[in-house]
């Protein structure tokens, strides 16, 4: 078995997933306002060719370039980016994803050049088109960017769902899986407000038209947020298909995401209402403040749901496949033998700061298997969460990982290592003194060794489920073949 | 290996190897376009004359102003593809590189971003009607931005290659990779993007004066100066690049796997010389030099492609990466993929089809008028 080891940066006292999540929720909120923006517009041409608003076109016009200068050059280019940057945190996640995904991301990738064509096409020549023309080439691109979601949300509803691709390894069974359709109409709908308030904020911006006028456009807008009325049943459905322990990460049982889960209930919640009472029912005027304020909350609203998808995840980045360390779920048992940065080729940037080897060992175990979740003394810093346990407590609780929180991937590495780590953490809370003893005790690291073999090597997400649940079923399935 | 490439390669591998070299062959005309344009772009601004802005005759320069943002999502969304392809091809090597590089090398997102929005400027009635040091600033400082991003793509490319050295700059935490061959590779990419714009441009001005639009004069003999002062210049970056070079890279580049390959391109260039010397006498290139111009810089750069692509293969080994080129190859998609690829291409001939015969259209009313 070969584990593959990559360059491991730190992004100072930030976590990986701080870095990930803010380009990620910027990106998904620009990529979700092109979809949207695209299906806002194609709506405006038809009120503009039916004459059921003269207004429209000229609306539509101004609201296309604000779409093109956002949408094609941020839009496009943070979506490059995030590939790079998840490259950045977890080389391996972003390669089993291309392995596994990669025909879809070409297909992808023919509706990114249809859209780029159909949005330049119009872009360029758009106002010296004929009504028909003009829809066609807004049809086109609204379709090309729907299925760019559409593509795209097949392989991140996998990596939270993997449905029946865990036993059969087929691409579709994968890309269709359990939280696919709610989450792609979920998200649709979400891009569908987006843009509609992001349409309120230009509206207000075009000093040509009337307050009247201006209120006209805000009323035809607003229709396009009616389907916010569904999200609670969308809602309620992804979470019912999502896997239990996720489930309740959000139901309280992890205090951070249950706070980001309310954080984008909340504001999808007021926006909602504004949008019903306010824009739809009483038909009222939004100003730019308003708008501009309506949208942020929709972009905190993405955040906090980014955030929780993200999250709930945990403790795998690929579920029951991959770990949010890099580490297989098959490899975790190989690397309790042989150690599991023995093979690590990359040597610290600074081996002279530490005392003896088992600190060099500690700090290469914390960069191998923590250090994408967790720094040493920022963001969810280690010594801040082990710094009350004792010696013995953060031997126990390091090898039965999985049991001290359910969340966390099992330790992956033999006794040396979890006494190495224990040490490296005890030296970090004592300031990094230039003395050190090390520890070579047998009698402790037996009791490593059983407390490791205790722990076993399997998830604690599926050790805490129900007997006869179909994942646990699958689970016992696997460890008996 | 003793067979033309990709062919010596197992069936997997030589599907990707051949995927890749395809996309990434769309990808340099793009960016080629971009980075010669906006070299055009920036010298043209701190030069003399103003070559054309705002004019209602069509010059270079508003050629390139008008359409460099276009051709910069081009080439983005072009460069999609083959990173999708080197990913399956070469897996560690690449992402290593990107790790080791880190800040540096991500600095290109940003960048690419203001140079980006920077082309758009250059397009606004607002820049026209500002001062000549102001618009030079903004046309130098959009080259910047592209030609971080293409000396950031060669270090990277470079460091893929030399696994040795891995561990030592990791170790140094060091972002930057020095390397003999770094100067003159990046030098040959970045000047042999001039023939490229040179041609694309040409056929966008004999567009133009078919539409009945009045082109600059002399631009013809302007571009074929350029095009053959790019193609010299891209000749003294490659020598110095073969003198640089690995003996193994040199077999693998005049060997059986790549050596056809840059014959054509060396061939190519120089028939695109004797093309270029042609319309240079008459000022007036026609249809039938542009298309053969054309066909011989497509030969140049699949050929050149071929070149990177084997200089690569010299350095790494892909053997252990066989069984999963093959296990990426037997998964599904492929179908689906190309059903979409067809439609959507058929749906792009048809968005241009809408553009272009309006485009007719309103030159038939403009003349019946």
């Amino acid at each position: 078995m070969e584990v593959p080891y990559y360059p491991v940066n730190e992004f100072g006292p930030a976590i990986k997933g701080m870095v990930i999540g803010g380009l990620g929720i910027f990106h998904v909120f620009l990529a979700q306002f092109a979809i949207g923006g695209g299906m806002l517009m194609c709506y405006f041409q038809w009120l503009a060719q039916t004459g059921r608003c003269p207004l429209a076109r000229t609306f539509l016009d101004g609201y296309f370039k604000v779409l093109v200068l956002i949408s094609f050059v941020l839009g496009a280019l943070t979506g490059v980016g995030m590939w790079f940057t998840t490259i950045q945190i977890s080389p391996r996640t972003i390669g089993v994803m291309v392995d596994e995904f990669h025909w879809v991301w070409a297909t992808e990738w023919t509706f990114f050049c249809l859209e780029v064509v159909a949005g330049y096409c119009f872009y360029r020549c758009g106002k010296n088109l004929a009504d028909r023309s003009r829809m066609t080439l807004l049809v086109l691109y609204t379709v090309a960017a729907w299925f760019s979601l559409f593509w795209i949300n097949g392989i991140l509803s996998w990596q939270l769902t993997p449905g029946a691709w865990v036993e059969n390894r087929g691409i579709w069974s994968g890309f269709f899986n359990p939280s696919f359709w709610p989450s792609l109409i979920f998200r649709t709908i979400v891009s569908l407000t987006i843009a509609s308030l992001a349409a309120c904020v230009v509206i207000n911006t075009m000093k040509t038209l009337a307050r009247d006028q201006q209120r006209e456009l805000i009323n035809r807008v607003s229709v396009c947020l009616a389907p916010m009325a569904l999200m609670p049943v969308l809602g309620y459905w992804y979470l019912a298909v999502i896997p239990e322990d996720s489930r309740s990460w959000v139901q309280g049982g992890s205090a951070a995401m249950t706070m980001f889960m309310a954080m984008a209930v909340g504001a999808s919640l007021l926006i909602g209402l504004y949008a019903v009472v306010g824009l739809i029912w009483k038909k009222l005027f939004i100003s730019g403040a308003t708008a501009t304020l309506l949208l942020a909350l929709a972009f905190g609203a993405t955040a906090g749901g980014e955030f929780v998808r993200e999250g709930v995840r945990k403790p795998f980045t690929i579920r029951e496949y991959l770990y949010s360390n890099s580490i297989r779920e098959d490899e975790v048992a190989y690397l309790r033998e042989t150690g599991s940065v023995a093979a690590d080729p990359f040597p610290l940037r600074d081996a002279a700061a530490y005392p003896d080897d088992q600190l060099r060992l500690g700090a290469k175990v914390f960069r191998f298997q923590c250090s994408v979740c967790h720094t040493i003394d920022g963001v969810n810093g280690l010594t801040h969460l082990t710094g009350t346990w004792t010696l013995a407590q953060k031997r126990m609780n390091i090898a039965q990982l999985q049991r001290t929180k359910p969340f966390m991937p099992p330790f992956a590495g033999n006794a040396e290592e979890v006494e190495a780590i224990v040490q490296y953490l005890d030296w970090e809370n004592a300031g990094r003194p230039d003395e050190w003893e090390a520890t070579h005790s047998p009698e402790a690291l037996a009791e490593i060794e059983v407390w490791l073999d205790d722990a076993g090597t399997r998830p604690g997400t599926m050790a805490a489920k129900k007997p006869g649940s179909s994942e646990n079923v699958r689970a016992i399935a696997k460890e008996a073949s | 290996m003793d067979r033309l490439f990709p062919f010596g390669f197992p069936g997997a591998t030589a599907f990707y190897l051949g995927l890749y070299v395809l996309t990434l062959v769309v990808h340099v005309l793009f960016m080629n376009y971009v980075l010669a344009g906006v070299g055009y772009l920036a010298v043209t601004a701190i030069g003399r004359r103003r070559d054309g802005d705002g004019l209602e005759s069509v010059s270079i320069r508003s050629v390139l102003t008008d359409w460099m943002p276009f051709a910069t999502s081009a080439a983005i969304t072009a460069g999609v593809a083959p990173l999708l392809f080197v990913q399956i091809l070469y897996k560690k090597n690449f992402y290593t590189a990107n790790l080791l590089l880190f800040h540096r090398w991500m600095a290109i997102l940003p960048l690419l971003i203001v140079g980006f929005y920077l082309l758009y400027l250059l397009k606004t009635d607002w820049i026209r009607r500002r001062s000549r040091t102001l618009l030079a600033i903004i046309s130098i400082g959009a080259l910047v931005c592209f030609a971080f991003t293409g000396l950031s793509w060669t270090e990277n490319h470079l460091l893929s290659t030399d696994k040795g050295s891995c561990p030592g700059l990791y170790e140094s935490g060091s972002m930057v990779y020095s390397h003999p061959q770094l100067l003159p590779r990046l030098g040959m990419w970045a000047v042999g993007a001039i023939p490229t714009m040179c041609v694309l441009v040409a056929w966008q001005l004999l567009v133009a004066q078919r539409r009945g639009r009045v082109v600059e004069s002399g631009r013809t003999k302007h571009l074929a100066v350029a095009a053959l002062t790019g193609i010299l210049l891209t000749g003294a970056c490659a020598g110095l690049y073969w003198l640089r070079m690995s003996e193994p890279a040199r077999e693998a580049v005049t060997g059986p796997l790549a050596g056809p390959y840059f014959i054509a391109a060396i061939a190519g260039l120089a028939i695109q010389v004797i093309a270029w010397v042609s319309p240079d006498r008459r000022n007036d290139c026609q249809i039938g030099v542009l298309l053969a111009l054309s066909a011989e810089l497509l030969v140049t750069i699949t050929g050149m492609t071929v070149v990177r692509e084997t200089i690569r293969l010299a350095a790494v080994d892909l053997n252990p990466l066989y069984a999963q080129h093959a296990d990426a190859a037997a998964k599904g998609g492929l179908i689906v993929f190309s059903v979409f690829l067809l439609v959507n291409v058929g749906l792009m001939g048809w968005c241009l089809r809408i553009v272009s015969r309006n485009g007719r259209q309103a030159l038939h009313s403009r003349n019946s008028a």
